[in-house]
């Protein structure tokens, strides 16, 4: 309870923050709009030349393009400011401003992961439930609550992998305060854009196992058109929970390493 | 210390005009001792491509040289950025080389699409000029005084960080997409004329997307928020330079914009001129659109330039 309201009071200063910015309102729109276009853009030119890639077709593409424009979303939503702040570039553990943070009387796990709430992303989020929205109208089949259900459960096992990743991702700054590990899943991330089934046999195993690319953008687009058989979906919530314990416990471990910075 | 750097000034013929800059940006004439060679000054109101250009060239070699040797030193962050970059341009490799399967979509097999993305993944790195997003912030912030200050064109800032960021990216680039070459089997049938054409059309597109890109971060001198007409322009070269998809496989308007615009001539022309995508006419054309596009280009740099740096009021010191 005292942590949902912890939660509820960093969203209204980060209403307050934005409210000060009336321009970066429009600037943002701008680049969700430009991601959102390029995006669909990049699957209409595609399949101008293909019916189907693998099984794939433009609409289940498209319903794809929605799941990962709705997961950057939330990311950017509250997981990524906040581990940006720890880890990111000048990061807390870089400067050594950690220290603040740690001596608060709360979780510092639950500290790291929601503290910072970036509102312009909901722009994104209406956006990639938009995206979401058409494919299922182009899918031409009816939603069955099976389905929905289904998707919802696989989506937030997408999620909790995301967050799983990148918190161990940030993880790993306190072994190398330097680097940006955040910056290199960035990168790896843009591959969910597309299904894990169009990559090369090698690179289907990278991001199936080491960064499940697929559990967070692909079997939840398979879910929405019912092709996610229920083992699918048990195993990508297990591959989510595992992500998560593995991912807490070197977060911690990394806490330990800690040992401030000098000025 | 300001007596001392303005006596060097007035061994210069641009004494005049550099007193009028010191003015200009007094709230930070402290910082102009800090770099004062003793060869000429080249004023701010020069533009880059004045005679004095000359005379600073041993001063900008001593600067390409001080940043290239800093970046080396940070190159494991530098790598990241390369990675990074070269990450979309793989994921339509990919793409691309999947849907072609064992047919060829618009005269590219599976190969040539894999040839196609791994020479646009160095041309890409090449080309992209990050100085573009960095001199924004360089006006924005108020560093730009203590450029203005020094006896260099600070165009040669801008330079020297593009000489330093290649070597370093093409440190990171050159092996990774070799041992792609070797994984994914290009194919790639280089003839002489390709070859011989393709190196002044990578210097043409490497010049046209610096000073595009430049002119549009000079917009900073009046609007706060002008690197969103950067993040608008990676936009359009992604689509529109043959990103997303070889320009020859757009849909028809989409194709007939990519080859009107500069943005194909910043990346995806010297692409298809090695893989051999043009003929003799579209080669020509190709290069007569690079080069009325740099025109273009170096004209409203200096313009934006000029009428810039004249309305620029210092800010922090």
């Amino acid at each position: 309870m005292r942590y949902l309201k912890l939660i509820k009071h960093f969203i209204v200063i980060a209403f307050q923050d934005v409210l000060a910015y009336r321009m970066n309102f429009w600037i943002s729109l701008l680049y969700s709009l430009l991601n959102l276009g390029t995006g669909v853009l990049g699957l209409v030119i595609l399949f101008s030349h293909v019916e189907t890639v693998q099984g794939w077709t433009l609409a289940s593409t498209l319903a794809l393009l929605g799941v990962y424009l709705t997961l950057g979303a939330l990311r950017g939503l509250f997981i990524g400011p906040s581990l940006e702040a720890l880890a990111g570039m000048d990061g807390e553990v870089w400067t050594g401003r950690f220290d603040f943070t740690l001596l608060r009387p709360v979780d510092v796990q639950f500290l790291a992961s929601f503290r910072y709430w970036r509102p312009l992303a909901l722009l994104d989020l209406a956006l990639g439930l938009g995206v979401l929205g058409a494919a299922v109208v182009q899918l031409g089949q009816t939603l069955t609550l099976a389905n929905l259900l289904a998707f919802l459960v696989a989506l937030a096992a997408g999620l909790l992998t995301l967050y799983a990743i990148l918190l161990a991702f940030s993880a790993l700054v306190f072994w190398s305060p330097g680097f940006l590990f955040t910056w290199l899943f960035d990168a790896l991330f843009q591959m969910a854009r597309y299904p894990i089934g169009l990559y090369p046999g090698w690179l289907r195993l990278v991001l199936t196992w080491i960064v499940p690319v697929g559990v967070m953008t692909t079997v939840p687009a398979q879910a929405l058109s019912g092709l996610a058989a229920p083992p699918i979906l048990l195993g990508s919530l297990a591959v989510a929970l595992a992500f998560f314990t593995v991912a807490t416990l070197l977060f911690r471990t990394g806490l330990r390493r800690y040992a401030s910075a000098s000025s | 210390m300001k007596q001392e750097a303005r006596g060097k000034r007035q061994e210069s013929a641009d004494q005049r005009i550099s007193e009028s800059a010191d003015q200009r940006v007094s709230g930070s004439t402290d910082q102009c001792s800090v770099l004062s060679p003793p060869s000429s000054v080249l004023s701010p109101q020069h533009s880059a491509l004045s005679t004095s250009f000359n005379i600073n060239l041993r001063g900008g070699w001593a600067l390409i040289k001080k940043t290239w040797l800093m970046w080396v030193q940070h190159r494991s962050f530098f790598f990241l950025l390369a990675f990074g970059w070269m990450i979309p341009p793989l994921i339509y490799l990919f793409v691309w080389a999947t849907a072609a399967g064992g047919a060829s979509i618009g005269g590219l097999t599976r190969g040539g699409f894999v040839a196609y993305y791994l020479v646009l993944i160095l041309v890409n790195q090449l080309t992209y000029s990050q100085t573009n997003w960095t001199v924004g912030d360089t006006i924005r912030y108020g560093g730009m005084n203590s450029l203005l200050l020094r006896p260099l064109s600070p165009v040669f800032d801008a330079l020297s960080s593009e000489v330093a960021g290649k070597v370093v990216y093409m440190l990171f680039v050159i092996p990774v997409t070799a041992v792609l070459a070797l994984i994914l089997r290009p194919e790639l049938h280089l003839t002489l004329t390709n070859t011989l054409a393709f190196i002044p059309a990578l210097a043409l597109a490497w010049a046209l997307r610096f000073f595009w890109g430049y002119w549009l971060a000079l917009l900073a001198f009046w609007a706060t928020r002008a690197d969103a007409l950067l993040a608008l322009q990676d936009a359009l070269i992604f689509l529109l330079a043959g990103q997303v998809a070889p320009t020859a496989l757009l849909p028809g308007v989409l194709r007939q914009a990519s080859h009107f615009l500069p943005f194909r001539y910043m990346v995806g022309f010297p692409v298809e001129v090695l893989t051999g995508q043009l003929d003799a006419a579209g080669l020509l054309a190709g290069f007569a659109a690079q080069v009325a596009w740099l025109a273009v280009a170096v004209a409203l740099f200096a313009v934006m330039w000029h009428a810039g740096v004249k309305r620029y009021s210092a800010v922090g010191g």
